[in-house]
């Protein structure tokens, strides 16, 4: 079984060859060096630093907030954490993805584990899991460091303003700093300008960490982001504002033992308020109120050490979340009319898992993870809860789930060949939208979706492989795959009995589960460096996904390319890139999927750094071709020919 | 010691509350004017608290209050203190002078509302139960009767209530006392008539306004016009199916799932289900059926596609 589905799988890779575990990879989002980054460099979007994963994709809805898709799975398969805190997205229509509730400027990296093998605190992550780490100056930093950041982009009149400063000493750090952005309607290739396409932000952060002892740490955080006034052209509503709270407390104790090397306990809290708008819209046949919140407090506790051959670690965490959301609709001169979409719904979920990273030898690593973990959920509004009993008779109030996951890779280094083969299975609990949603109208197939209290828990079984080959320092190629071959498959099933509640609905589905499914990507990466400081990347990406009938998947990438040449000496840096996908024949259609033409756009990018001050120019989809991608809710535009500028400072 | 818990309780009642139901009673009683005696015709405690408790949820009709023998007074309660177009409740209680508790057994009977219009010079009754029965075992001083009233007091025409009542032996009238017929607000529409051959039939929605989002019970009462008009309008003899299919005309004719068709019940109203997905203006559309199933009234699709016989009920 495993040997056929590596065969199957058998052409594909990673663009991170320098990366330690061949599918975890890591973006570096601030001024240090190393890693992967974007072209733009800290005045990038999240978004735009996402996209430089290899296994991302993202959902875009507008210019703002995009959905991260790892694998070719959203966000109900992924698991997103901010510095291993639980946060999670108060907008039904995924409006508000909670990667949009940080700024490039509180982020150190975001790191990403694909596939079952999640970062500790990671719960449900089928896909994947992303990690956003914070940056914190630590106690041995620079006693002071300012960094500031203007940035301009033609296309769209978008303007990026930040700053930040950093106190470090040996006992004591404080970093702090504030970002503005602001964005018209931008215009798509051939200049007309897309309504509804622009956006606000402001993010403000404050962390400080003092050293008890020379073991103890204590740490702080403090994050406050605010998007106002966000167009959402792929769908029907815009939004008024999207605010989130995020704070913790963590108390971190470093061993000198030869058994373990650190225990950190973290207690969180964070909430968001989301509303959207439809005020400026015309022709709004009925103007709706549609608000949400989430608030989630939760603590983890994370232990690790190392006996001999092992690097193992231990986890506890838990955390309790609500979800509300209403809608109220005005039709002109009559009564309102109102529904509860998510009935406060209560989450109190623990696990505990545990990781062991095993060098069997010089050349050969085996990793080990696991973790279980128990959810209650109760539905706290009993309007919701009368609302969808109507749909299901005899629902109960509170409901349980136990999940799990577990993984197990193994990586063989050859002087020019590096190996690893992985396995995996975890299992998902359904998110508040498939258990207990209410007429939660999605613009993709203009389906009204009803949440199904009655799933049962969605579980995939993880395979994948890996082979990278560097016969000298001047070449490299590589092939990675995986398989997900899901059970219980969570997805929008038709229910014809049903009555659309949207005006202009097509009908009602109700989510369920399908006995099974296959999600499978395989990529090619190709590294050269002809001569030094001339670097030549591509990457060729293939995925598939079916279900239980054979039938396409929605939302899964065609056929992808990029390739990149790159100059750099120590102060200049040259990319020119090219990437595109081909048409999409597997799409979706029993699931509302509409064909994407193919499309390919060319980006030139340079940075050039003098002293405290790096400057950094680009010149995006040169050719100014209007383009969608499959990604592109709706068949949205994208951005035309777009002109930026950035600079930042250092001191 | 029971006994004088209630008093307790009753006494911290009357601290805390003030409504309708004390008009003419004395102040500074412990008891808010009721004296709890070993009188077999009277309510025991529980029960008296029990329906001094329900009182305070409805509120008085002064014009429906008469007395008999002197010796008993008999009030009339709905849950608004008015009347409006279609179905209303009416609570009667009749009370000793003596003590001011509440009497066991007593009858309603001949309820007979009647509409004069006066430009038209023409009489015509409404749908009514004939009686008051007991609805709640708990407090059996307390009858219930409806009135469902075609149409609104206006200028061309006025309201009256006329019933007989015997407490005791003792025999008493209410006659012809007046009333005002508010009409519903917009988006309330509880009354339908149908015609089945030279028959007019009023379907009075009964329970409308305790609709929540949800699965409701939907109750319904058809009445049968009488010859003469003046005679009440008692309830239908024929039994009939009542299939439903509401709709929110507001949302492009949305339907909720599972709802099931009023029948006839032994208490001589019609229950079904009714299902509620949100809030706003329900338009519950009907088909009459007659005991052997053929549609009798409704049903017939017009333009909309839906029948053109229906209740609006905005919750």
């Amino acid at each position: 079984m495993l040997g056929t589905l590596l065969l199957s799988t058998i052409f594909l890779t990673d663009t991170t060859a320098m990366a330690p575990h061949h599918l975890d990879e890591v973006v570096v989002v601030s001024y240090k060096q190393g890693g992967k980054r974007s072209a733009k460099g800290q005045t990038a979007s999240i978004d735009e630093h996402l996209s430089e994963l290899s296994h991302v994709e993202l959902v875009r809805r507008g210019s703002y907030a995009w959905e991260p898709m790892v694998n070719n799975m959203q966000t109900e398969r992924l698991s997103t954490t901010i510095d291993g805190m639980k946060i999670f997205y108060a907008c039904t229509d995924k409006m508000d993805p909670v990667t949009s509730y940080v700024e490039s400027g509180n982020l150190q990296s975001i790191s990403l584990n694909a596939g079952l093998n999640g970062n500790p605190q990671a719960t449900g992550n089928i896909g994947g899991s992303l990690d956003l780490r914070l940056r914190k100056v630590g106690f041995a930093g620079a006693p002071f460091h300012l960094n500031t950041s203007v940035g301009y982009e033609a296309n769209g009149q978008l303007q990026v303003y930040g700053a930040d400063a950093t106190h470090s000493s040996r006992h004591f750090y404080i970093g702090g700093g504030a970002f503005y952005r602001h964005a018209d309607n931008y215009k798509s290739g051939g200049g007309d300008r897309l309504p509804f396409s622009q956006f606000q932000k402001v993010n403000a952060f404050v962390n400080t960490g003092l050293k008890l002892t020379d073991n103890d740490v204590m740490e702080t955080t403090l994050i406050v982001d605010r998007a106002s006034d966000v167009g959402y052209p792929a769908l029907n509503m815009d939004v008024a504002k999207a605010e989130a709270f995020i704070t913790s407390l963590s108390y971190k104790h470093l061993f000198v033992s030869p058994l373990f090397n650190s225990w950190e306990t973290k207690v969180y809290y964070n909430h968001i308020v989301h509303e959207m708008d439809d005020t400026h819209r015309p022709d709004v046949e009925i103007h709706m109120d549609m608000p949400g919140r989430s608030w989630t407090a939760g603590a983890y506790s994370l232990l690790t050490g190392s006996v001999g051959r092992h690097e193992t670690s231990l986890n506890v965490d838990g955390y309790y979340n609500r979800l509300f959301a209403d809608m109220t609709m005005y039709p002109g001169g009559a009564a309102p009319m109102y529904m509860v979409t998510w009935p406060d719904v209560g989450t109190l979920n623990m696990g505990v898992s545990f990781s062991d990273r095993i060098i069997l030898s010089s050349l050969s690593v085996l990793h080990l993870s696991a973790k279980v973990s128990w959810q209650q959920q109760r539905l706290n509004n009993e309007e919701g809860h009368q609302a969808l009993s109507v749909f299901f008779p005899g629902m109960r109030r509170q409901y349980h789930q136990t999940t799990g996951r577990m993984a197990a890779s193994y990586q063989l280094s050859l002087s020019d060949l590096r190996l690893s083969v992985g396995a995996g299975w975890g299992s998902r609990a359904p998110t508040v939208t498939e258990s207990y949603g209410y007429y939660l109208n999605n613009t993709f197939d203009q389906y009204d979706y009803i949440g199904n209290p009655r799933l049962k828990n969605e579980s995939a079984v993880e395979v994948n492989a890996a082979i990278n080959w560097q016969p000298d320092k001047t070449f490299s190629i590589g092939i990675d795959g995986n398989a997900f071959l899901f059970t219980n498959y969570i997805i929008g099933q038709f229910e014809t009995r049903l009555s659309p509640m949207t005006v202009g609905a097509e009908g009602v589905k109700v989510y369920g589960n399908i006995s099974h499914a296959i999600i499978a990507n395989a990529s090619l990466t190709i590294g050269w460096k002809p001569i030094d400081g001339i670097n030549w990347n591509t990457t060729l990406a293939y995925s598939l996904g079916h279900d239980e009938h054979d039938d396409p998947l929605p939302l899964i990438a065609p056929f992808s390319y990029t390739s990149r040449l790159t100059y750099s000496t120590g102060r200049l840096r040259l990319l020119a890139e090219v990437k595109g996908h081909v048409r999409h024949t597997a799409y979706g259609v029993k699931y509302g999927e509409k064909e994407t033409p193919g499309w390919v756009v060319c980006n030139l990018s340079t940075s050039y750094t003098l002293q405290h001050v790096t400057l950094r120019t680009g010149i995006e989809n040169i050719l100014d071709r209007f383009y969608t991608t499959y990604a592109d809710w709706n068949g949205i535009p994208q951005k035309g020919r777009n002109i930026y500028l950035n600079i930042s400072f250092e001191l | 010691m029971k006994v004088k818990g209630l008093f307790l309780f009753l006494s911290a009642i009357a601290l805390t509350s003030c409504n309708s139901n004390d008009d003419g009673v004395s102040a500074g009683i412990e008891i808010p004017g009721i004296t709890i005696t070993n009188d077999i015709d009277c309510c025991t405690a529980e029960q008296a608290l029990q329906a001094y408790k329900f009182l305070e949820t409805v509120k008085i009709i002064p014009t429906l209050t008469t007395e008999v023998d002197r010796k008993y007074n008999v009030y009339a309660y709905t849950r608004t203190g008015k009347f409006h177009i279609g179905y209303n409740e009416v609570f009667f209680v009749a009370t000793k002078k003596s003590s001011n508790n509440y009497i066991k057994d007593f009858s309603i009977t001949g309820l007979t509302p009647l509409m004069l219009m006066t430009k038209m010079k023409m009489e015509h009754s409404t749908p009514v139960s004939g009686s008051a029965e007991v609805f709640n075992d708990n407090f059996p001083a307390i009858k219930r009767a409806w009135v469902s009233f075609i149409m609104s007091s206006s200028e061309s025409g006025s309201w009256t209530l006329s019933y007989h009542v015997d407490v005791l032996g003792g025999k008493g009238d209410v006659n012809k006392a007046g009333l005002t017929v508010d009409a519903l607000p917009d988006g309330q529409a509880w009354l339908k008539s149908f015609k089945v051959g030279d028959d007019t039939y009023f379907l009075s929605l009964a329970n409308a306004s305790d609709w929540k989002t949800g699965s409701n019970v939907i109750r319904a009462y058809i009445s049968k016009k009488s010859t003469p008009i003046t005679t009440p309008y008692a309830l239908a003899e024929e039994s009939f199916t009542v299939d439903i299919d509401p709709r929110m005309p507001d949302m492009g004719n949305h339907t909720s799932p599972d709802n099931r068709p009023l029948t006839p019940q032994a208490d001589g109203s019609y229950q079904g289900t009714i299902n509620l997905t949100m809030t706003g203006l329900w338009r519950i559309h009907l088909t009459i059926r007659d005991a052997q199933g053929h549609v009798v009234a409704g049903g017939d699709n017009q333009s909309s596609g839906y029948s053109s016989l229906f209740w609006d009920v905005t919750i």
